[in-house]
């Protein structure tokens, strides 16, 4: 969040992707992008110059090889241009809508300061759409068993990955997910409108026809331990992902109609909520819905609760250039009508006599002078406190890693905030044959980190697999000598 | 609260520093996750180096330069108060220790406007700004973990 | 998918259901739950685990039909299937050689209570039961019980059988028995465990109990079971479900329970064909504090509010 991101979109010669118009998708949770149609996804691809030095490669952390599949699609050899892509990513129609790809492979574009960068995630998304369509999905062939057995625990993006990759060297791969369907927040998380359940399906079965075993209703540290499992395994990768939702402690988050995003999203997505009660998980239709938070998160909630009926807003403590959200999301979210309320911070929330949430309590703030590290830090205006009528609270201010895992391992090495502690270039940890990645290393990230992390992890389980060469550093004792600074960075120095 | 010379001011507030050392070895000790331990040991090695700085002075060889006020960033002014338990997480330590300095600030600012002898005063006002340091130390690091996306 | 082994109405409205599923079985401890779906488009609710084999790979759990999805679960039968079972979850109850120990259990919980005063006897425990029902032929397991602990006594809201009362005479059981307490343990419904710790209060006797706010994952992610005890907020699927039920908010945490009363019933309204238990008129509030707030009219179609929230 150093750098402000550049909020202006650049899409002068780009193709737009076809949307449903705003007014009729804040109706409805059909998703918003109809994707490429061919003839446009062509002409975009003829935009790129294929660059000899390609930096976004370089930007992609799953190093698919961009040129190539472009070049395959300008040459309308689609077939071809899926199986490139495949070869470094197993996911791509759910990389090509949730990748925030103009902070990534399309920041770097060579083409960005004359006409637009190329729209390589829309291509990305329009191949795996295409191979979708045609009805049958190419298998690769895989090589003969190793001998050797991973446990995967956590089916989101970073455990996928990793299933996809070793299984496709020719390990057996079992995945242990805590929840009834794989895909961790592609399908609690992420709504329906920005990326169908039916695409996460699909790229799970293609997973499953690869070999890959899967345990749903399992949840490693309660159902099993990791030390249990590692008796029948080699190797153990977690990506066990988010945990407890945070709340700002405040006064009244425990009333009724104040929710996690965490939440929020559950019963919407992975519980079918918005189809009540056909599915039988209720969500609330509320009036008022006040979304605290200014990630992708947040306009996922805001989005959704717009959808559900409700007046929207956003309420974030820093201003619109701060917003960690995509740029087209909140586009996106701003084009519905979703209101929002930048420089705000809620104070608290107050209660009916049936304990619902009826107003809350906020405080407009101002960018302070910039501190030691440049940041200009909100601060909060004497005397503007408001009071505003809601029904509805849905806190999306993040989570910390999920807890269970951490605390039935011993020796597994944790960081501050309960995180697992894993070498970054190799996903190891602190324990000999488990190696970790996603947010439950990193805290709340995006989907293509988590993926980034899996595919690291993955590649070094397999040289630990098949070299039997020493797991890195597993002499780490432990003693997290690092936290002091850490917890000093950017402050000044006054003690030691 | 009255002090009748500046030793005794600040024998007092070397006092402080100890209890506040003191209990946040206590609480390392009391956490049932090692990590969380860790984070109450490095808050007590904090507070071990106001003390030597207080000591500083007392030896004739003060630290201290007037600064000017360090600006408050109120984030933990709303928050609910959090008791220390032992499976307490780092957003609750951060809360704890954010309030806990800010009640220490506030001592020591009161103390300073309570001063006659303006040589006290002069000491209670730096060690407040020392305080109001240490806590936008701990609302910086709160503001960066935990408010990312608020 | 995990099959049926058993699933039948033991008393009127609480069913006792057996399923397979060995890992769950293998693991389980007094005091964890479990998580099931009835159905495919089903919700989550938790439900405490009351028996289990582990050789066989099976667990059991009573649960009273009450909403949407237990009415649905109660209507499986043996060589069925449920696609989601998931556990066990939430922390094992803290099982010590305390001395003397009055379990107090209503509804479920008598059920519930079960493998704690198993656990609680092997660690040598002199162990009380009291059950508490509206009517004596509301009891069930009154024969385990008494061949497991040192004495059974009942409440019955209508004297049939013991004290005529509800859970607040629990004080007079207690005087009776001629030797300190050193623990209650209360599992049942929020009315049972809220009356229960009221009445253990004043006697200074340490009251856990087994919270049961509404779910969804289980495992901490969703916050829904946030509950405040001693004035902090804890989520009870992995912090709990055992609290001190001196430190609870009890109001909060009815409240809490109702959220989804009004969606509890849009599906009765709309469905068609189903065949809807007739709610029964006679365990409405007193026995559920959360099914009513104070002071409203008795009404026989309001449904008990459980349905997310339904517990064990």
């Amino acid at each position: 969040m150093a750098e402000k991101k550049e909020k202006k979109p650049l899409d002068l010669n780009r193709r737009q992707m076809p949307k449903q118009p705003p007014e009729v998708r804040k109706y409805n949770f059909n998703e918003v992008a109809f994707g490429y149609p061919e003839d446009v996804a062509v002409e975009e691809a003829k935009r790129c110059i294929m660059c000899k030095k390609a930096r976004c490669v370089q930007n992609c952390p799953v190093e698919i090889d961009i040129p190539a599949f472009i070049q395959a699609v300008a040459d309308r050899n689609f077939a071809e241009g899926i199986r490139i892509i495949k070869q470094k990513n197993c996911l791509p129609a759910i990389c090509g809508r949730v990748c925030p790809q103009e902070d990534q492979c399309e920041k770097t574009c060579t083409l960005v300061k004359k006409e637009g960068q190329l729209a390589i995630g829309r291509l990305e998304r329009f191949l795996a759409d295409w191979e979708a369509r045609q009805g049958h999905v190419e298998m690769p062939d895989i090589p003969e068993w190793t001998g050797k057995n991973v446990a995967v625990v956590g089916g989101g993006p970073a455990g996928l990955t990793v299933a996809g990759d070793l299984i496709l060297r020719g390990h057996r791969v079992t995945i242990f997910e805590a929840l009834h369907r794989l895909g961790g927040v592609l399908v609690y998380g992420i709504p329906e409108f920005r990326l169908p359940k039916e695409i996460v399906n699909r790229e799970v079965e293609y997973l499953k026809r690869l070999g890959v075993e899967v345990h749903t209703d399992f949840v490693v540290g309660k159902t099993r331990t990791i030390d249990s499992l590692l008796e029948e395994y080699d190797a153990i990768f977690v990506g066990s992902g988010a945990g407890l939702p945070w709340f700002m402690n405040i006064p009244g988050e425990n009333l009724n109609g104040v929710y996690s995003a965490n939440e929020y999203l559950t019963r919407l997505n992975l519980m079918k909520g918005y189809l009540f009660p056909t599915y039988h998980t209720p969500i609330k239709a509320h009036r008022r819905v006040a979304v605290i938070g200014g990630g992708n998160v947040a306009m996922d909630c805001a989005r959704s609760a717009l959808r559900l009926g409700a007046e929207s807003r956003i309420i974030y403590r820093r201003s619109r250039e701060e917003l960690p959200a995509r740029f087209e999301e909140v586009e996106n979210a701003e084009e519905e009508g979703v209101i929002f309320d930048f420089l705000t911070l809620p104070l608290r929330y107050i209660g009916d006599e049936n304990g619902w949430v009826k107003e809350m309590v906020i405080q407009k703030m101002e960018l302070g002078e910039p501190d030691d590290s440049g940041r200009r830090r909100p601060v909060p205006i004497e005397g503007s406190e408001e009071t505003w009528p809601v029904d509805a609270v849905v806190c999306a201010i993040g989570n910390s890693p999920n807890p269970l895992i951490g605390t039935t391992t011993p020796g597994l090495k944790l960081g501050k905030k309960g995180n697992i502690e894993a070498d970054e270039e190799t996903g190891m940890t602190s324990r000999e044959k488990i190696w970790a990645g996603g947010d439950i290393v990193t805290g709340a990230a995006t989907v293509i980190l988590a993926m980034g992390a899996g595919r690291k992890a993955a590649n070094s389980i397999h040289d630990y697999l098949m070299g039997g060469n020493g797991h890195g550093n597993g002499a780490d004792d432990g003693s997290g000598a690092n936290t002091a600074s850490d917890a000093n960075a950017g402050a000044d120095q006054n003690t030691t | 609260m009255h002090f009748d010379s500046l030793v005794d001011a600040l024998e007092f507030a070397i006092e402080k520093e100890e209890e506040a050392e003191q209990f946040y070895t206590e609480l390392a000790e009391k956490m049932e996750r090692p990590h969380m331990a860790r984070i109450f040991e490095n808050f007590a090695e904090e507070e071990r180096g106001h003390r030597r700085m207080i000591k500083d002075v007392i030896m004739g060889r003060p630290s201290f330069v007037p600064q000017p006020r360090v600006a408050d960033l109120q984030v933990s002014d709303h928050l609910m108060d959090v008791a220390p338990s032992p499976d307490m997480d780092y957003q609750q330590a951060l809360i704890f220790a954010m309030k806990a300095e800010k009640a220490a600030y506030a001592l020591y600012t009161q103390l300073s406007e309570a001063s006659e002898d303006s040589a006290m005063r002069d000491l209670f006002h730096l060690l407040a700004q020392e305080e109001a340091k240490h806590k936008r130390r701990f609302e910086i690091e709160y503001d960066e973990q935990f408010s990312g996306e608020n | 998918m995990f099959r049926i082994l058993a699933c039948r109405m033991i008393v009127p409205n609480m069913h006792i259901l057996t399923v397979e599923a060995p890992a769950v079985a293998r693991e389980v401890q007094p005091g964890q739950f479990i998580i099931i779906r009835a159905e495919e488009e089903g919700e989550r609710i938790p439900l405490s685990v009351s028996d289990w084999d582990r050789e066989r790979g099976t667990v059991t759990t009573i649960f009273m039909s009450i909403g949407r999805t237990t009415h649905r679960l109660a209507r499986l039968r043996s060589g069925e299937y449920l696609p989601t079972v998931v556990g066990p979850l939430g922390n094992a109850s803290e099982i010590e050689h305390f001395g003397t120990v009055l379990l107090l259990g209503g509804c479920y919980g008598i059920g519930s209570l079960y493998p704690i005063a198993r656990a609680l006897k092997e660690k040598g425990n002199r162990v009380f039961v009291v059950i508490e029902a509206r009517s004596s032929y509301l009891f069930y397991w009154e024969d385990r019980y008494r061949m497991l602990v040192d004495g059974v006594h009942h409440i019955t809201r209508d004297g049939s059988k013991g004290i005529k009362g509800h859970i607040g005479r629990v004080p007079e059981i207690l005087a009776s028995l001629g030797e300190p307490v050193d623990r209650v343990i209360i599992n049942g419904c929020t009315f049972c465990l809220k009356r229960g710790s009221d009445a253990t209060r004043a006697l200074g006797i340490t009251t856990i109990v087994d919270l049961n706010p509404i779910m969804i994952d289980g495992t901490g992610m969703c916050g829904v079971c946030r509950v405040t005890v001693g004035g902090e907020t804890k989520f009870a699927c992995v912090q709990g479900p055992e609290f001190d039920g001196h430190e609870v908010d009890w109001e909060e945490l009815s409240q809490r329970r109702k959220t989804y009363m009004a969606e509890e019933v849009i599906p009765l309204r709309t469905s068609k064909c189903e065949e809807h238990m007739h709610g029964e008129e006679h365990e409405r509030k007193e026995k559920h504090g959360q099914a009513a707030a104070p002071g409203e009219p008795p009404g026989r179609e309001r449904k008990q509010p459980q349905h997310t929230g339904e517990v064990s």
